[in-house]
């Protein structure tokens, strides 16, 4: 078995303004073992890219606070390091692809001179040996290494995306972070993005975290996988389990409402009401106003993480022993 | 009575640039059922929503017609398109972040093309056709004052619709009305303009790029590439019987949502060419496996090869199952 790369205990991020105090990240759990892609899924809001800009110790300044927890990237605790050592660390151990190429890019630059300036920086390597890597890296995802001299504007966008990509490979880090790396994308240079990705995986042993609404790409792509919804990690476990076998009832109903491609269902399942406000959580289950498996239970308390299976974890008090118990009882009421 | 609520024929709409015509939309010809949808595919930069655009005469056609009820719209003046047709052809847009005035309440964003296209209502009669509207899509009327800002993307889109339907349209291009959505919502979204199209007759144009979506909503499907429809067929059929080599690798690239389905796809190479001064050939012929000289030296023609089954290649006989 690898061994684990990342271990993210017990995380609480909250963005705090003069008017209010946003939830966004409580106290999510994550583990990712060497050379494994871990998928990150939920909507809009339920805190997938704040738990990497956590990870990346990239959190807006003054508003975004780590309120409690532990990032143990290969064993060292990311929240106690200095300034200077994370950004040793950012871009040759972990890199992040964000989620627009069109504008991660800097538009006054040549797309060589943005590669090489992060192996010249971490390899204290001189420029010309830079440039030569930074072709490399070009031609290892599929563009012309002669086009280095080029501006970003002179590329479409799945080759902006590439190079994004080349930028966050060059110095071979042993975790990438993806944020919605295909979202802005079509369907056919998607496929030749994430297949490149997977290649990437296989050859260097990379360990990657792909967030994303996707469920598709998900199935694709990744071992494990993690739901989020308002913050929390309401479920995870390895991608067949989760995906055959979805055990939150958010899952499930996230399942029911993307129209299938093989089925024909005349009305598309709805979740109802709103995802819960993040600057006002509830001290209960943040899914039970718009759950249809609910009891009393859970309107009062907060469920914990119950095993469902070996390696597959939901939160949710139908898993629970007492679950029966209380049904029953609400039936006989 | 008509059965064809709209007959495109050979519609065209070039774009003059610096380096030439661009070919945005090309001689595409297709007509649709009153009361029926028919969903447009494609990449981005195929002309899906110029086609849209074009239709609504927001761009003015370089040639072709536009038959809307026996009507041509296409070359009629734009002020007498305005005055008359205007109000029966709507158009739902993309993003539903850009396109609300951020100065604006919900009710008078939705009163708003109600009173342009009435003048001689009253203010009163106006709101109260805006709050007819609002309950129609599903609009809380406490949200009355409130701006798009205070809103969800969800609730942003049934504005848009709002605004679409209080001029009792009967053909609507949506044009990507759901990309911007999350599958919650989106779901929402599309169950709403499913239940508004029984109650109302009304014929859609729906344009996207997930093929999932247009499935799940579409009477016919039309995949497009580069300015041209290569494929037009019923719904049901481009998935279990896909004839272009293009419209199978747009499929192909679709990722399932389940982890038993991980299949064989046929990634394409490359990207779409310039639709600027395009070459009189095939315009896949640079990204298909299959091409031979014949593709890079003629233009195959949208032919019917089985019953409401068009297909714009030169081979297509070889692809049928």
């Amino acid at each position: 078995m690898g061994e684990r790369i990342l271990d993210v205990k017990d995380l609480v991020i909250h963005y705090e303004t003069d008017e209010e105090v946003v939830e966004a990240v409580n106290k999510i759990n994550l583990t990712l073992e060497r050379g494994e892609i871990l998928g990150l899924v939920g909507e809009t809001g339920a805190g997938k890219t704040t738990t990497a800009l956590g990870i990346m110790r990239l959190l807006p300044d003054k508003v975004g606070h780590v309120i409690q927890g532990h990032i143990l990237f290969e064993g060292e605790d990311l929240l106690g390091k200095s300034e200077r050592e994370m950004r040793s660390i950012r871009g040759k151990k972990i890199s992040m692809i964000f989620q627009d190429p069109m504008t991660a890019l800097n538009p006054v630059k040549t797309v060589g001179d943005q590669i090489a300036e992060v192996v010249e920086l971490h390899n204290h390597c001189s420029k010309a040996e830079a440039l030569k890597r930074a072709q490399e890296m070009l031609a290892m995802v599929g563009i012309v290494p002669e086009r280095y001299r080029e501006y970003p504007h002179q590329f479409s966008g799945g080759m902006k995306q590439r190079i994004v990509i080349a930028i966050a490979l060059a110095c071979e880090p042993d975790l990438l972070i993806a944020d919605e790396p295909t979202t802005a994308l079509d369907v056919t240079i998607q496929a030749q993005i994430l297949d490149m990705m997977r290649k990437l995986q296989r050859e260097n042993g990379t360990s990657m975290i792909l967030i994303t609404h996707d469920l598709g790409v998900v199935a694709e792509m990744c071992d494990h996988c993690a739901v989020m919804y308002a913050g929390e990690i309401v479920e995870f476990g390895r991608t067949e389990q989760v995906f055959d076998n979805p055990k939150h009832p958010y899952t499930q109903a996230l399942y029911q409402s993307i129209p299938s491609l093989d089925k024909d269902v005349h009305r598309l399942h709805v979740i109802p009401g709103m995802v819960c406000d993040p600057s006002n959580l509830p001290e209960h289950c943040s899914f039970c106003d718009r759950c249809t498996k609910k009891n009393e239970n859970c309107a009062k308390h907060d469920p914990w993480i119950v095993d469902v299976e070996k390696g597959h974890y939901a939160k949710c008090f139908q898993y629970t022993p007492e679950w029966e118990g209380s049904a029953a009882a609400a039936g006989e009421e | 009575m008509e059965k064809n609520l709209l007959e495109v024929k050979n519609l065209k709409k070039y774009f003059s640039t610096p380096h030439g015509l661009l070919h945005a939309v090309d001689n595409v010809t297709f007509n649709i059922e009153k009361g029926k949808t028919i969903g447009i595919v494609g990449e981005s930069g195929c002309g899906k929503s110029t086609l849209g655009k074009t239709l609504m005469r927001l761009h003015t056609p370089t040639s072709g017609q536009v038959l809307y009820k026996g009507t041509d719209i296409a070359s009629m003046p734009i002020k007498e398109f305005k005055k008359n047709y205007r109000s029966h052809i709507q158009m739902i847009f993309q993003d539903p972040y850009a396109s609300l005035d951020p100065r604006m309440s919900v009710l008078q964003l939705v009163e708003e093309p109600i009173r342009v296209n009435n003048r001689k209502l009253s203010r009163a009669e106006v709101s109260s056709k805006a709050r007819e509207m609002m309950e129609l899509v599903g609009l809380a009327k406490r949200l009355e004052n409130s701006y798009p800002h205070e809103l969800d993307g969800g609730r942003r889109q049934r504005i848009g619709i709002a605004r679409a339907l209080s001029l009792n349209p009967e053909f609507i291009v949506c044009d990507e009305p759901v990309s911007a959505l999350d599958v919650s919502i989106q779901a929402q979204i599309l169950n709403l303009l499913q239940d508004l199209q029984e109650q109302r007759g009304l014929t859609y144009m729906f344009i996207t790029h997930d093929m999932s979506v247009v499935k799940h909503i579409s009477d016919d499907i039309a995949v497009m590439y580069l300015g041209q429809m290569i494929e037009k067929c019923p719904a049901d059929e481009i998935f279990r019987d896909t004839i272009h080599p293009y419209s199978q690798a747009l499929l192909s690239a679709i990722p399932i949502p389940d982890v038993h389905a991980r299949h064989d796809r046929m990634v394409l190479k490359g990207e779409l060419t310039s639709p600027i001064n395009p070459k009189p050939c095939c315009r896949f012929a640079a990204r298909c496996p299959y091409a031979t000289d014949k593709c890079r030296a003629e233009e195959p023609m949208l032919r019917e090869l089985k019953p409401n089954h068009q297909v714009a290649c030169h081979y297509a006989e070889k692809f049928v199952k």
